[in-house]
Protein backbone atom coordinates (compact mmCIF):
# COMPACT_ATOMS: atom_id res chain seq x y z
CA UNK A 1 0.00 0.00 0.00
CA UNK A 2 1.47 3.31 -1.10
CA UNK A 3 0.64 6.77 0.16
CA UNK A 4 -1.42 7.47 -2.97
CA UNK A 5 -3.35 4.22 -3.20
CA UNK A 6 -6.89 4.71 -4.45
CA UNK A 7 -6.13 8.21 -5.73
CA UNK A 8 -6.49 9.38 -9.32
CA UNK A 9 -4.12 12.05 -10.58
CA UNK A 10 -4.05 14.16 -13.71
CA UNK A 11 -0.43 14.83 -14.67
CA UNK A 12 0.50 17.49 -17.24
CA UNK A 13 3.98 18.24 -18.55
CA UNK A 14 5.37 14.91 -19.77
CA UNK A 15 7.48 15.59 -22.86
CA UNK A 16 10.65 13.50 -22.49
CA UNK A 17 11.98 10.92 -20.07
CA UNK A 18 13.71 13.69 -18.15
CA UNK A 19 10.53 15.74 -17.71
CA UNK A 20 9.86 16.34 -14.03
CA UNK A 21 6.28 15.22 -14.69
CA UNK A 22 7.48 11.85 -16.03
CA UNK A 23 9.19 11.20 -12.70
CA UNK A 24 6.17 12.33 -10.72
CA UNK A 25 3.89 10.07 -12.79
CA UNK A 26 6.11 7.02 -12.27
CA UNK A 27 6.55 7.58 -8.55
CA UNK A 28 2.83 8.29 -8.06
CA UNK A 29 2.02 4.98 -9.76
CA UNK A 30 4.52 3.17 -7.54
CA UNK A 31 2.70 4.73 -4.58
CA UNK A 32 -0.61 3.33 -5.81
CA UNK A 33 -2.10 6.17 -7.84
CA UNK A 34 -3.98 5.86 -11.10
CA UNK A 35 -2.49 8.40 -13.49
CA UNK A 36 -3.88 10.15 -16.56
CA UNK A 37 -1.38 12.15 -18.61
CA UNK A 38 -2.04 15.23 -20.71
CA UNK A 39 -0.06 15.62 -23.91
CA UNK A 40 1.31 18.66 -25.73
CA UNK A 41 2.16 19.15 -28.51
CA UNK A 42 2.11 15.56 -29.72
CA UNK A 43 -0.05 12.77 -28.31
CA UNK A 44 1.94 9.98 -30.01
CA UNK A 45 5.11 11.03 -28.20
CA UNK A 46 3.46 11.01 -24.79
CA UNK A 47 1.77 7.67 -25.54
CA UNK A 48 5.21 6.16 -26.16
CA UNK A 49 6.47 7.62 -22.89
CA UNK A 50 3.40 6.32 -21.06
CA UNK A 51 4.44 2.79 -22.11
CA UNK A 52 7.72 3.30 -20.26
CA UNK A 53 5.92 4.00 -16.95
CA UNK A 54 5.52 1.24 -14.34
CA UNK A 55 1.78 0.99 -15.08
CA UNK A 56 -0.50 1.95 -17.99
CA UNK A 57 -1.69 5.56 -18.10
CA UNK A 58 -4.36 7.13 -20.29
CA UNK A 59 -3.19 10.03 -22.46
CA UNK A 60 -5.36 12.96 -23.47
CA UNK A 61 -4.37 16.01 -25.53
CA UNK A 62 -4.25 19.42 -23.82
CA UNK A 63 -3.00 22.82 -24.93
CA UNK A 64 -3.34 25.11 -21.92
CA UNK A 65 -3.27 28.19 -24.14
CA UNK A 66 -6.30 27.01 -26.15
CA UNK A 67 -9.63 27.81 -24.44
CA UNK A 68 -11.42 25.10 -26.44
CA UNK A 69 -8.93 22.48 -25.37
CA UNK A 70 -9.40 23.52 -21.72
CA UNK A 71 -13.19 23.58 -22.08
CA UNK A 72 -13.24 19.94 -23.22
CA UNK A 73 -10.76 18.72 -20.60
CA UNK A 74 -13.12 17.75 -17.78
CA UNK A 75 -15.25 15.70 -20.15
CA UNK A 76 -12.21 13.88 -21.58
CA UNK A 77 -10.73 13.21 -18.13
CA UNK A 78 -14.18 12.13 -16.93
CA UNK A 79 -14.12 9.22 -19.39
CA UNK A 80 -11.26 7.72 -17.38
CA UNK A 81 -12.25 8.65 -13.84
CA UNK A 82 -15.20 10.03 -11.92
CA UNK A 83 -13.24 12.23 -9.56
CA UNK A 84 -9.73 13.58 -9.45
CA UNK A 85 -7.73 13.61 -6.23
CA UNK A 86 -4.90 15.66 -7.64
CA UNK A 87 -3.61 17.69 -10.56
CA UNK A 88 0.04 18.33 -11.44
CA UNK A 89 0.86 21.55 -13.29
CA UNK A 90 4.31 21.04 -14.80
CA UNK A 91 4.06 23.45 -17.70
CA UNK A 92 6.18 26.37 -18.82
CA UNK A 93 6.97 27.94 -22.15
CA UNK A 94 8.73 31.11 -23.22
CA UNK A 95 9.64 32.14 -26.79
CA UNK A 96 13.41 32.53 -27.33
CA UNK A 97 13.08 36.36 -27.29
CA UNK A 98 11.83 36.24 -23.69
CA UNK A 99 14.87 34.29 -22.39
CA UNK A 100 18.64 34.30 -22.52
CA UNK A 101 19.58 37.88 -21.68
CA UNK A 102 17.22 39.86 -23.90
CA UNK A 103 15.08 41.12 -20.99
CA UNK A 104 15.14 44.86 -21.77
CA UNK A 105 14.29 44.26 -25.42
CA UNK A 106 11.45 41.74 -25.11
CA UNK A 107 8.17 42.92 -26.62
CA UNK A 108 4.68 42.33 -25.27
CA UNK A 109 3.67 39.51 -27.65
CA UNK A 110 6.58 37.37 -26.41
CA UNK A 111 5.92 38.34 -22.80
CA UNK A 112 2.22 37.58 -23.23
CA UNK A 113 2.98 34.13 -24.68
CA UNK A 114 5.24 33.41 -21.69
CA UNK A 115 2.66 34.47 -19.10
CA UNK A 116 -0.16 32.69 -20.90
CA UNK A 117 1.56 29.29 -21.01
CA UNK A 118 3.46 29.54 -17.71
CA UNK A 119 1.32 31.61 -15.30
CA UNK A 120 -2.30 31.91 -16.40
CA UNK A 121 -2.21 28.20 -17.33
CA UNK A 122 -2.33 27.26 -13.63
CA UNK A 123 -5.63 29.08 -13.31
CA UNK A 124 -6.78 27.61 -16.65
CA UNK A 125 -5.90 24.02 -15.78
CA UNK A 126 -7.32 24.13 -12.26
CA UNK A 127 -10.61 25.79 -13.18
CA UNK A 128 -11.03 23.41 -16.14
CA UNK A 129 -10.93 20.32 -13.90
CA UNK A 130 -12.56 21.88 -10.84
CA UNK A 131 -15.86 20.01 -11.41
CA UNK A 132 -13.92 16.73 -11.03
CA UNK A 133 -11.65 17.71 -8.15
CA UNK A 134 -12.49 15.96 -4.88
CA UNK A 135 -14.00 18.34 -2.36
CA UNK A 136 -12.77 18.24 0.30
CA UNK A 137 -9.38 16.60 -0.21
CA UNK A 138 -8.27 17.59 -3.71
CA UNK A 139 -4.64 18.65 -4.13
CA UNK A 140 -3.09 20.84 -6.83
CA UNK A 141 0.70 20.87 -7.17
CA UNK A 142 2.66 23.13 -9.52
CA UNK A 143 6.35 23.35 -10.44
CA UNK A 144 8.12 26.59 -9.59
CA UNK A 145 11.62 28.04 -9.81
CA UNK A 146 12.42 30.36 -6.89
CA UNK A 147 11.13 33.74 -8.04
CA UNK A 148 12.16 35.81 -5.01
CA UNK A 149 15.25 37.09 -6.84
CA UNK A 150 16.32 37.78 -10.45
CA UNK A 151 18.42 35.12 -12.17
CA UNK A 152 20.76 35.53 -15.16
CA UNK A 153 19.02 34.66 -18.45
CA UNK A 154 15.84 33.36 -16.80
CA UNK A 155 14.30 36.73 -17.66
CA UNK A 156 10.56 36.74 -18.40
CA UNK A 157 10.22 33.16 -17.18
CA UNK A 158 11.26 34.57 -13.80
CA UNK A 159 8.48 37.13 -14.02
CA UNK A 160 6.10 34.32 -15.03
CA UNK A 161 7.15 32.27 -11.98
CA UNK A 162 6.54 35.27 -9.67
CA UNK A 163 3.06 35.40 -11.14
CA UNK A 164 2.69 31.64 -10.73
CA UNK A 165 3.55 31.92 -7.04
CA UNK A 166 0.93 34.61 -6.58
CA UNK A 167 -1.63 32.75 -8.70
CA UNK A 168 -1.16 29.65 -6.52
CA UNK A 169 -1.79 31.72 -3.38
CA UNK A 170 -4.98 33.17 -4.84
CA UNK A 171 -6.21 29.75 -5.94
CA UNK A 172 -5.44 28.48 -2.43
CA UNK A 173 -7.48 31.40 -1.08
CA UNK A 174 -10.49 30.80 -3.32
CA UNK A 175 -10.51 26.98 -3.24
CA UNK A 176 -9.83 26.61 0.48
CA UNK A 177 -13.52 26.70 1.29
CA UNK A 178 -13.94 23.57 -0.85
CA UNK A 179 -11.14 21.81 0.99
CA UNK A 180 -8.84 21.93 -2.04
CA UNK A 181 -5.14 22.58 -1.44
CA UNK A 182 -2.86 24.41 -3.89
CA UNK A 183 0.91 24.24 -3.40
CA UNK A 184 4.09 24.70 -5.42
CA UNK A 185 7.36 22.83 -5.39
CA UNK A 186 10.30 25.16 -6.12
CA UNK A 187 12.83 22.83 -7.70
CA UNK A 188 16.55 23.34 -8.10
CA UNK A 189 17.91 23.15 -11.67
CA UNK A 190 17.32 19.86 -13.53
CA UNK A 191 18.43 18.83 -17.00
CA UNK A 192 15.24 18.87 -19.05
CA UNK A 193 14.10 20.17 -22.42
CA UNK A 194 12.66 23.33 -20.81
CA UNK A 195 15.95 24.01 -19.02
CA UNK A 196 18.03 23.61 -22.18
CA UNK A 197 16.00 26.40 -23.80
CA UNK A 198 16.84 28.99 -21.14
CA UNK A 199 20.23 30.13 -22.37
CA UNK A 200 21.51 30.78 -25.86
CA UNK A 201 24.24 28.13 -25.59
CA UNK A 202 21.64 25.51 -24.66
CA UNK A 203 23.21 24.88 -21.27
CA UNK A 204 20.92 26.80 -18.95
CA UNK A 205 20.72 23.86 -16.57
CA UNK A 206 24.53 23.64 -16.52
CA UNK A 207 25.00 27.31 -15.58
CA UNK A 208 22.42 27.08 -12.82
CA UNK A 209 23.79 23.76 -11.63
CA UNK A 210 27.26 25.28 -11.12
CA UNK A 211 25.64 27.89 -8.86
CA UNK A 212 23.78 25.19 -6.95
CA UNK A 213 26.93 23.10 -6.49
CA UNK A 214 28.51 26.11 -4.77
CA UNK A 215 25.53 27.14 -2.66
CA UNK A 216 23.24 24.24 -1.75
CA UNK A 217 24.05 23.05 1.81
CA UNK A 218 22.88 19.54 0.93
CA UNK A 219 24.55 19.57 -2.49
CA UNK A 220 22.57 19.18 -5.70
CA UNK A 221 22.39 16.67 -8.56
CA UNK A 222 20.84 18.26 -11.66
CA UNK A 223 20.34 14.83 -13.24
CA UNK A 224 18.14 13.46 -10.46
CA UNK A 225 14.49 14.54 -10.42
CA UNK A 226 13.54 12.02 -7.74
CA UNK A 227 13.70 14.43 -4.76
CA UNK A 228 11.36 16.81 -6.59
CA UNK A 229 9.00 13.98 -7.56
CA UNK A 230 8.90 12.80 -3.95
CA UNK A 231 7.84 16.23 -2.71
CA UNK A 232 5.07 16.36 -5.32
CA UNK A 233 3.84 12.89 -4.35
CA UNK A 234 3.91 13.87 -0.66
CA UNK A 235 1.80 16.96 -1.39
CA UNK A 236 -0.72 14.79 -3.28
CA UNK A 237 -0.93 12.44 -0.30
CA UNK A 238 -2.95 12.91 2.89
CA UNK A 239 0.20 13.84 4.79
CA UNK A 240 -0.06 17.62 4.22
CA UNK A 241 -3.75 18.05 5.12
CA UNK A 242 -3.45 21.60 6.51
CA UNK A 243 -0.94 23.02 4.04
CA UNK A 244 -2.00 25.29 1.20
CA UNK A 245 -0.64 28.35 -0.58
CA UNK A 246 2.81 27.01 0.31
CA UNK A 247 6.04 26.87 -1.67
CA UNK A 248 8.12 23.82 -0.77
CA UNK A 249 11.74 24.31 -1.83
CA UNK A 250 13.37 21.14 -3.12
CA UNK A 251 16.70 22.69 -3.98
CA UNK A 252 19.25 21.25 -1.58
CA UNK A 253 18.63 24.29 0.62
CA UNK A 254 20.10 26.81 -1.84
CA UNK A 255 17.29 29.32 -1.27
CA UNK A 256 18.10 29.56 2.42
CA UNK A 257 21.71 30.69 2.18
CA UNK A 258 23.45 33.82 0.86
CA UNK B 1 10.18 3.85 -37.87
CA UNK B 2 11.42 7.31 -38.86
CA UNK B 3 8.60 7.27 -41.39
CA UNK B 4 6.09 6.45 -38.69
CA UNK B 5 7.24 9.22 -36.35
CA UNK B 6 8.00 11.99 -38.81
CA UNK B 7 5.98 11.13 -41.90
CA UNK B 8 9.10 11.17 -44.11
CA UNK B 9 8.72 8.38 -46.73
CA UNK B 10 11.03 5.46 -45.93
CA UNK B 11 12.54 5.61 -49.43
CA UNK B 12 13.98 9.05 -48.70
CA UNK B 13 15.72 7.89 -45.56
CA UNK B 14 19.23 7.05 -46.75
CA UNK B 15 22.32 6.58 -44.66
CA UNK B 16 24.22 9.78 -45.34
CA UNK B 17 21.29 12.12 -45.02
CA UNK B 18 21.11 14.54 -42.16
CA UNK B 19 18.04 13.71 -40.13
CA UNK B 20 17.31 17.24 -39.00
CA UNK B 21 18.36 19.28 -42.06
CA UNK B 22 17.66 17.07 -45.09
CA UNK B 23 14.68 15.21 -43.75
CA UNK B 24 13.29 18.18 -41.82
CA UNK B 25 12.72 16.15 -38.67
CA UNK B 26 12.41 18.52 -35.71
CA UNK B 27 13.98 18.01 -32.32
CA UNK B 28 10.74 16.73 -30.82
CA UNK B 29 10.57 14.04 -33.49
CA UNK B 30 14.14 13.11 -32.60
CA UNK B 31 13.00 12.66 -29.00
CA UNK B 32 10.15 10.50 -30.25
CA UNK B 33 12.46 8.43 -32.47
CA UNK B 34 14.70 7.91 -29.44
CA UNK B 35 11.79 6.66 -27.34
CA UNK B 36 10.46 4.47 -30.16
CA UNK B 37 13.90 2.82 -30.39
CA UNK B 38 13.86 2.12 -26.69
CA UNK B 39 10.33 0.77 -26.92
CA UNK B 40 10.99 -1.55 -29.90
CA UNK B 41 14.65 -2.51 -29.65
CA UNK B 42 15.43 -1.81 -26.02
CA UNK B 43 18.14 0.61 -27.15
CA UNK B 44 18.58 3.56 -24.81
CA UNK B 45 19.82 6.87 -26.17
CA UNK B 46 20.40 9.60 -23.60
CA UNK B 47 18.71 12.86 -24.50
CA UNK B 48 21.96 14.81 -24.67
CA UNK B 49 23.42 12.17 -27.00
CA UNK B 50 20.36 12.54 -29.21
CA UNK B 51 21.43 16.11 -29.93
CA UNK B 52 24.80 14.85 -31.24
CA UNK B 53 23.18 12.49 -33.72
CA UNK B 54 22.78 14.20 -37.06
CA UNK B 55 22.79 11.64 -39.87
CA UNK B 56 21.10 8.29 -40.30
CA UNK B 57 24.61 6.79 -40.21
CA UNK B 58 25.19 8.30 -36.75
CA UNK B 59 21.93 6.83 -35.56
CA UNK B 60 22.74 3.36 -36.94
CA UNK B 61 26.23 3.51 -35.38
CA UNK B 62 24.71 4.39 -32.08
CA UNK B 63 22.21 1.54 -32.21
CA UNK B 64 25.02 -0.88 -33.18
CA UNK B 65 27.06 0.35 -30.27
CA UNK B 66 24.34 -0.14 -27.70
CA UNK B 67 23.25 -3.52 -29.03
CA UNK B 68 26.82 -4.85 -29.05
CA UNK B 69 27.68 -3.27 -25.74
CA UNK B 70 25.20 -5.48 -23.90
N1 LIG C 1 14.16 21.88 -15.21
C1 LIG C 1 14.36 22.76 -14.24
O1 LIG C 1 15.49 23.12 -13.93
C2 LIG C 1 13.17 23.32 -13.48
C3 LIG C 1 13.39 23.90 -12.22
C4 LIG C 1 12.29 24.44 -11.54
C5 LIG C 1 11.03 24.37 -12.09
N2 LIG C 1 10.85 23.81 -13.32
C6 LIG C 1 9.50 23.76 -13.88
O2 LIG C 1 9.06 22.44 -14.04
C7 LIG C 1 8.04 22.42 -15.01
C8 LIG C 1 8.30 21.29 -16.01
O3 LIG C 1 9.46 21.55 -16.76
P1 LIG C 1 10.59 20.46 -17.06
O4 LIG C 1 11.85 21.02 -16.54
O5 LIG C 1 10.15 19.12 -16.63
O6 LIG C 1 10.74 20.54 -18.65
P2 LIG C 1 9.91 19.83 -19.85
O7 LIG C 1 10.34 20.55 -21.08
O8 LIG C 1 10.09 18.38 -19.79
O9 LIG C 1 8.40 20.20 -19.51
C9 LIG C 1 7.74 21.38 -19.91
C10 LIG C 1 6.33 20.97 -20.27
O10 LIG C 1 5.49 22.09 -20.59
C11 LIG C 1 4.56 21.62 -21.53
N3 LIG C 1 3.89 22.71 -22.24
C12 LIG C 1 4.45 23.80 -22.81
N4 LIG C 1 3.50 24.55 -23.40
C13 LIG C 1 2.31 23.90 -23.20
C14 LIG C 1 0.95 24.16 -23.58
N5 LIG C 1 0.62 25.24 -24.30
N6 LIG C 1 -0.01 23.28 -23.18
C15 LIG C 1 0.30 22.19 -22.45
N7 LIG C 1 1.57 21.89 -22.07
C16 LIG C 1 2.55 22.73 -22.44
C17 LIG C 1 5.40 20.78 -22.47
O11 LIG C 1 4.59 19.90 -23.22
C18 LIG C 1 6.30 20.05 -21.51
O12 LIG C 1 5.71 18.82 -21.16
C19 LIG C 1 8.00 23.81 -15.63
O13 LIG C 1 6.99 24.57 -15.00
C20 LIG C 1 9.36 24.36 -15.26
O14 LIG C 1 9.39 25.77 -15.23
C21 LIG C 1 11.89 23.26 -14.01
Amino acid sequence: MGILSGKHLLVSGVLTKSSIAFHVAGLAQEQGADVTLTAYPRVSLVERLARLLPRPAAVIPLDVTDPESLAGLAERVGRHTGTLDGVLHSIAYAPPAALGGNFPGTGWPDVAATLHASTYSLHGLVTAVLPLLRSPGGSVVGLDFDASVAWPEYDWMGVAKSGLESCARYLAFYLGAQGIRVNLVAAGPLRTMAASNISRDGDGAGDFAALWHRRAPLGWDETNADPVARACVALFSDWFPATTGEIVHVDGGAHAVG
Amino acid sequence: MIQEVSGVPAAEVTSEKSIVDDLDVDSLSMVEIGIALEDRLGVQIAEDRLREISTINDLVDHIDHSLNGR
